[in-house]
């Protein structure tokens, strides 16, 4: 096979207009955010997918899996493109990218029953104002809500800013469709809950591309009340307090919808207007009225019984007004590439993680001390923090964020940088029992951690993986170790 | 051909932060770097290097040997050679006894062109290229900020300087000192990932007043005709922070800052 073979079957089975082979677009699928400075540069150096396609159904979807499947052909499935860990980039000579670009329709909003079924292409955002035209929102609010679509959205187990009341994506998917590499569709119908067996969702929902192409997805939907929301800040002593502020108000089963605790030097990036050199906590109480009531009534009352780590009240209207600023458009992701392009910097990386409420604080410490006294380039970093985002009944997430001043060829900087720094941080997760990825999926640069992060569980995952994609074509490198592709790791 | 970079260590002024209560620099944690105009030399040096891998270049300096990690650094960068000039008796040399040093040692060496900054950030000093040259009888030319690569291979070097007024374009036959100016933005490579680790050692030479044999009374504070009358700390004025909100009246604050330092 060689990839005019490729382009010869694909022209068989799409129009021309479906097919795209522009080399700057080629270069720009070669990888995501995660190598976002080398590509910025122009200087990556793993293969570019001969084609980028557009299916306009589940059907030609389902024709191109399966010419893919048959000829041994990588296949990347991709949406809105803010994937940050890997999970678009290529690692196969012959490869080709399915696009869901045109699987943009809104097919049904159903208020009455509260679901809505959007096909995999369709923005969040366009979702979400359509559905706040009636009065209603999906509750999903992750920050690259303006650009992500739902077959990402959901093939990444993302979690929105609104999680605490409304869920991660697993909670709102009621049903959707899948295609298999042998051509196979799949629809698993939308009830409200069912006992048939194990929730076979999740064979789709989190599988970044490995074993399925999601092509549709039903979600529940919710009322809207932003009128009633009310906003709380505080300055705090430390990220300790924060996170016990919030288990209390999470463990008294309090939903506010947006908690969290930010250290000092992700505070200081975050909250520049008000941050006074401490720890900030932060929370949002949204829905009914009487609900937000007791929610609020329930913040202030654990925030008054850790009252000795609390330094002061911060004015809600600049909590108010931060929320308001917080997504990235588009806009603001090109911005940085012309940034890293001129200025030779960026605006820095995340790596999350989640844990219990007994360990968060102990991975946080572990983690900022071994950066410090371990990582070579310690004194280029710029800042080095992090925050608690997510809470849940039995713990809580912590997204690590660090920026530093890049000393080193564009090539270099995912090995000098972001990968030995990542590497600390999921070592220190793993050795206490926590997640080493809360919401952005594995990718392909913690693939390495896979077998560690689910132990004897990994039997299932592999087990999957053999079972729907048994020729591995599809995202080769996310998820799964792949020993020939690790030169492109290390 | 041969090249012979000079380059100084200089502390990274920039990364200086001030005390402005006491009116002092805080200099604990500053770390020396390459001064910022030899940089760009080297930049050009390098550049040249990698199209035409033939080039040779040596990279010499004169310092205290706490500059070894520096140098070797610099070898990792793919430079051929590093020779650093260092002894106890050279402690205090002025820009006079230093030209006489490394003078002394480039009488010696081989080279077709050497290439120098044409400034050095910390004392803010030129003289030590134009003493060079009246030292070992070379043409010399400070403020470049574009050298033509393949004039220097035909030994005939066309650079572009920059006399406050004009650019001017001057051709010079080799060897010559060829000062280059921060403005030529030629950029020092990094190391690459790979030779971070790599050992240079057989490639980094010492040298000593005893293999040199300078006039031991023309060197350091005794050999050194400058007199510093008086130097005085730069008194740095502590910026006003003005933090705006995210809303009509801070935007138009910005906005009126912008036009009145003439950025719109
Ligand atoms: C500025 C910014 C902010 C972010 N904030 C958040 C946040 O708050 N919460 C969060 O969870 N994430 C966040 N992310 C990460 C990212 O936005 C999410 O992972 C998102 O879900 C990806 O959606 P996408 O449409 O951009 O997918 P893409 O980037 O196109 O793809 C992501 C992955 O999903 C696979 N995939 C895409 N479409 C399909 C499909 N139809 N079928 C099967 N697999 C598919 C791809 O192969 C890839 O592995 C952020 C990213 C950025 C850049």
């Amino acid at each position: 096979m060689t990839k005019e073979i490729v382009l010869e079957g694909l022209k068989k089975l799409l129009t021309n207009e479906q097919i795209n082979v522009d080399a700057d677009d080629l270069y720009d699928a070669t990888a995501d955010r995660y190598k976002k400075y080398a590509k910025a540069k122009k200087v990556l150096d793993n293969p570019s997918p001969c084609a980028i396609v557009y299916p306009k159904n589940s059907s030609e979807v389902s024709d191109l899996l399966m010419f893919c499947n048959q000829n041994q052909v990588n296949v990347i499935p991709r949406s809105g493109k803010t994937a940050t860990e890997g999970g678009l980039e290529n690692w196969k000579e012959l490869a080709v990218v399915i696009d869901g670009k045109n699987l943009n329709e809104i097919v049904n909003i159903d208020t009455y029953n509260m679901q809505a079924t959007i096909q995999a292409g369709v923005a969040l955002q366009d979702l979400e104002d359509e559905l706040r035209k009636v009065g209603y929102t999906t509750g999903h609010s992750p920050q690259s809500k303006p650009v992500a679509q739902y077959g990402g959205l959901v093939a990444t187990r993302s979690i929105g800013q609104l999680s605490t009341l409304y869920g991660g994506i697993e909670d709102m998917v009621v049903g959707l469709e899948c295609v298999f590499p042998n051509g196979h569709i799949s629809r698993i119908k939308n009830v409200p809950r069912r006992a048939g067996g194990p929730d076979i969702r999740h064979i789709a929902i989190g599988n970044e591309g490995t074993l399925c192409y999601i092509t549709e997805v039903t979600i529940k939907i919710f009322k809207h009340f932003p009128e009633n929301n009310k906003f709380y800040g505080y300055l705090i002593k430390d990220i300790d307090t924060g996170i016990k502020v919030l288990r209390e108000v999470f463990t008294n089963s309090y939903r506010p919808s947006v908690a969290r605790a930010y250290s000092e030097e992700d505070a200081r990036q975050h909250f520049y207007h008000f941050h006074k050199d401490k720890c900030v906590l932060i929370f949002m109480a949204e829905g009914p009225q009487a609900i937000v009531e007791a929610t609020g009534a329930g913040i202030e009352e654990a925030v008054e019984k850790f009252q000795e780590g609390i330094i002061e009240q911060v004015d809600s209207s600049l909590i108010e007004d931060w929320f308001n600023h917080l997504n990235w458009s588009q806009q603001d992701i090109d911005d940085e590439v012309e940034e890293m392009i001129n200025n030779d910097s960026h605006s820095g990386y995340t790596t999350e993680i989640s844990a219990d409420w007994a360990t968060v604080s102990q991975i946080y410490d572990n983690v900022i001390k071994r950066i410090r006294s371990e990582f070579r380039f310690a004194d280029d970093l710029t800042m080095l923090g992090g925050h608690s985002s997510h809470s849940y009944l039995n713990g809580t997430n912590m997204y690590f964020v660090y920026q530093y001043t890049i000393n080193c060829e564009p090539e270099d900087e995912f090995r000098m940088y972001h990968h030995p720094l990542q590497t600390i941080i999921v070592e220190e997760t793993l050795k206490l029992g926590g997640s080493m990825c809360h919401h952005h999926g594995i990718g392909k640069y913690r693939n390495q951690w896979t077998r560690q992060e689910h132990g004897s569980a990994y039997y299932m995952l592999e087990t999957l993986k053999e079972a729907f994609d048994p020729k591995g074509i599809m995202s080769y490198g996310n998820i799964y170790y792949q020993e020939d592709a690790a030169k492109y790791q290390q | 051909m041969k090249i012979i970079c000079l380059v100084k260590f200089t502390p990274d002024v920039d990364q200086f932060q001030y005390d402005y209560e006491k009116n002092i620099l805080i200099r604990e944690n500053v770390k020396l770097v390459i001064n910022p105009d030899d940089a760009c030399a080297l930049g050009f040096a390098l550049g040249l290097k990698k199209k035409t891998p033939e080039v040779v270049i040596e990279a010499v300096t004169m310092g205290p040997l706490n500059v070894t990690a520096m140098m070797a650094d610099i070898l990792r960068r793919k430079v051929d050679l590093a020779t650093i000039l260092s002894d106890r008796q050279y402690v205090g040399s002025d820009t006079y006894a230093t030209s006489r040093i490394i003078g002394k040692y480039l009488e010696t060496a081989d080279y077709d062109v050497i290439l120098t900054g044409s400034h050095s950030r910390d004392g803010d000093t030129a003289q030590i290229p134009g003493q060079l040259a009246e030292y070992l009888k070379l043409n010399q030319i400070s403020q470049i900020r574009k050298i033509d690569q393949p004039s220097m291979l035909n030994k005939r070097a066309l650079v572009e300087v920059d006399s406050e007024k004009y650019l001017e374009t001057y051709e010079i036959p080799l060897p010559a000192i060829l000062s280059v100016g921060r403005e030529s933005n030629y950029r020092l490579p990094f190391v690459r990932y790979d030779d971070l680790d790599l050992d240079v050692s057989d490639r980094l030479r010492i040298i000593d007043n005893d293999s040199l044999a300078v006039d031991s009374k023309k060197i350091g504070l005794k050999g050194s005709p400058t007199k510093v009358i008086k130097s005085y700390p730069i008194d740095y004025q502590k910026k006003e922070q003005v933090i705006v909100k995210n809303d009509d009246q801070g935007i138009d604050m910005v906005m009126a800052f912008l036009e009145k330092e003439g950025y719109l």
